[in-house]
């Protein structure tokens, strides 16, 4: 296994809101953020960090891109044997760190180029910016300004200001938005190759389809808090997500319970006019041959992934009406304690 | 690259930015018109101010010449700063920036050069224009001290007002809320602070506007240091031989510095807990 390069240890911030009143007019409270995070985060491993609006992902995300100091717990970076992990300032993180926040909107006269630059200043490696927008396929645009840039373009620019520095750890907020299915392609290409280099990267989603086939790990944050992380097997296993198959067929719906002897257990069935749909959970490798042999007519047959939405229902023990919209709640995890008191 | 030549490269990226740009094109003919125009008009042999004054040497003419300054640079470097932070913050720029690995402190001194050199380098080049065109007219120089005097107040008085914009800029979440705080507070301290003057002074039973009464021009030379206007006329009044208003040249200068101090210090604490 490769070597820990970040790891959070009960890691906390919580953003502080106003709450003025006669008697303190710059009063301050407490409010949402992220509660004792612990994560580890290996060398050349892409980690997805998934939730759904509200979750705490951006909030985390800037905690590691040294823009908001924990207030509780350590962050620890280490890059090699001889430089072992160890409590690090947010100086330490932001040198080491790319970070390529959600939908920044580039607006201006300015060439795509000088943009860069202004940015790449600040790190004092102006001179490694033709090669990036190369890398990000920017080079054509590099004189154009940026009112003229497309969405995609501006997200390829965003990008481009991450790889900057050349980055041991690149934090990706929603980096698909925007990207056309060709750009996407390219961008999961470009990761892998990162990844393959030995650059740690952290790709933000509310979206577990989207990333499932590019990353090592998923990071499962809802309410501020990481409900598990893992691979998505593991996550699948642990939440008995997993071996799940979505069959649907015409006419009415077979007695599968005869028919397969209780080896599966039936999730969802549905009977409409044009036909039946079943999600059934087996490990039972012969079902399609089972089926077949008791001459069922099947009009679709695929593996059901997991979704979030299935994820955090598992997890919390809510169903989808209690989630609801109520993404800033602060109400109590029923998956685990934050591990402090409100 | 050490953190200085960070600063300085960084700030020289503002400063060409904000000088190349659309806007600064726009405000140059105001600056000309302001500055090089009234050292013209005021230089003439002929002219005669209100209250039967003519200015009668190089100093003088530029003492009224700032004028220019204070009505026109001042605005100019408040239209050049007022969304230097709340533009990044507003399309999520200053996250990026935020996110690099520089001192938040570094990137606030390097913002506060960059957009001051950007209104500072025009302004002076017409500031020392206006010194030629009195020359010219006149046939006289200021002094080497006055012109240390001259250059470094208008320096001082242009800083204060890019501070005053970044401040409000920093505080806004967007950019209507930052140039409406900083036009308000070049409105106050050009135009209003003679009234908060002539209010102080009525509270106070001076008589107002009595240009001989000694009361109401210690009362002015007092109220002006609280305003960054006239804490700059008070700089340029100390090279002139017939002003006194009861304030000494190091109180003046000691104003002046702590004009400068305060609002920096403001900006960059601002800087170092702003979020994107």
């Amino acid at each position: 296994m490769s070597d820990v390069v970040l790891e959070l240890k009960d890691a906390a911030f919580r953003h502080s809101i106003s709450s003025r009143s006669l008697s303190k007019p710059f009063g301050k409270i407490q409010g949402t953020g992220i509660y004792s995070i612990n994560l580890k985060l290996r060398k050349g491993q892409i980690l997805g960090l998934v939730g759904p609006n509200g979750a705490g992902k951006t909030t985390l995300m800037r905690v590691l891109a040294g823009i908001f100091p924990i207030q509780k717990g350590e962050i620890m970076y280490g890059d090699s044997k001889t430089n072992p992990l160890l409590p690090t300032s947010e100086l330490t993180l932001r040198s080491v760190v790319g970070h390529m926040p959600e939908q920044v909107r580039w607006q201006g006269k300015v060439s795509v180029k000088r943009t860069l630059e202004d940015i790449a200043e600040m790190q004092g490696v102006a001179y490694r910016v033709d090669g990036i927008l190369t890398i990000v396929g920017l080079s054509e645009m590099k004189d154009s300004q940026l009112d003229q840039l497309s969405q995609g373009m501006r997200q390829r620019l965003t990008l481009a200001t991450a790889l900057l520095g050349s980055p041991k750890i690149l934090l990706l907020d929603e980096p698909f938005n925007g990207l056309d299915p060709v750009a996407i392609r390219a961008f999961e290409q470009l990761l892998q190759e990162l990844a393959m280099k030995g650059v740690s990267i952290i790709i933000s989603s509310h979206r577990v389809a989207g990333m499932v086939h590019i990353v090592d790990r998923l990071a499962l944050l809802h309410k501020g808090q990481l409900l598990i992380e893992g691979t998505l097997k593991d996550i699948e296993n642990e939440f008995e997500l997993d071996s799940r198959i979505e069959i649907q067929g015409p006419g009415k719906i077979p007695d599968f319970e005869k028919i397969l002897q209780g080896s599966i257990s039936i999730l969802e069935s549905q009977n409409t006019e044009h036909g039946w749909t079943v999600i059934i959970r087996t490990k039972d490798d012969s079902l399609l041959k089972k089926l077949v042999s008791s001459n069922i007519e099947i009009s679709t047959w695929k593996v059901k992934d997991a979704d979030i939405v299935e994820m955090i229902c598992a997890a919390t023990g809510q169903d989808l009406d209690e989630i609801g919209f109520g993404v800033v709640s602060s109400t109590m995890m029923p998956y685990k304690s934050r591990g402090e008191e409100e | 690259m050490s953190d200085f030549k960070k600063i300085r490269s960084v700030a020289m990226r503002h400063f060409s930015n904000k000088l190349f740009s659309v806007r600064m094109a726009i405000m140059l003919p105001i600056l000309i018109l302001f500055i090089p125009g009234m050292a013209w008009g005021f230089s003439d042999p002929k002219v005669m101010l209100p209250g039967g004054i003519t200015p009668s040497s190089a100093t003088e003419v530029m003492f009224y010449t700032s004028l220019g300054i204070v009505f026109g640079a001042t605005m100019c470097a408040v239209l050049l700063s007022f969304d230097g932070v709340s533009k990044d913050r507003a399309s999520g720029v200053l996250e990026i920036k935020l996110s690099q690995p520089m001192q938040r402190s570094h990137q606030s001194v390097a913002l506060v050069i960059g957009h001051w050199l950007a209104i500072l380098v025009p302004t002076w080049v017409l500031w020392a224009i206006s010194f030629v065109i009195v020359n010219y007219r006149m046939g006289d120089w200021p002094s080497l001290l006055d012109g240390i005097v001259s250059f470094s107040s208008v320096a001082l008085i242009l800083l204060w007002y890019v501070l005053f914009s970044l401040i409000a800029s920093s505080h806004a979440r967007e950019q209507g809320t930052s140039i409406a705080f900083g036009i308000g507070i070049w409105f106050l301290f050009t135009f209003l602070w003679a009234l908060v003057t002539t209010m102080v002074a009525f509270a106070s039973g001076v008589s107002i506007g009595e240009e001989n009464d000694p009361k109401w021009i210690d009362l002015e030379g007092i109220l002006d240091l609280f305003s960054p206007n006239g804490v700059f006329h008070h700089l340029l009044e100390t090279r002139l031989d017939d002003a006194e208003r009861g304030v000494s040249p190091l109180i003046t200068w000691t104003v002046a510095l702590i004009w400068s101090i305060l609002p920096w210090y403001w900006f960059n604490s601002r800087m170092n807990t702003i979020q994107p």
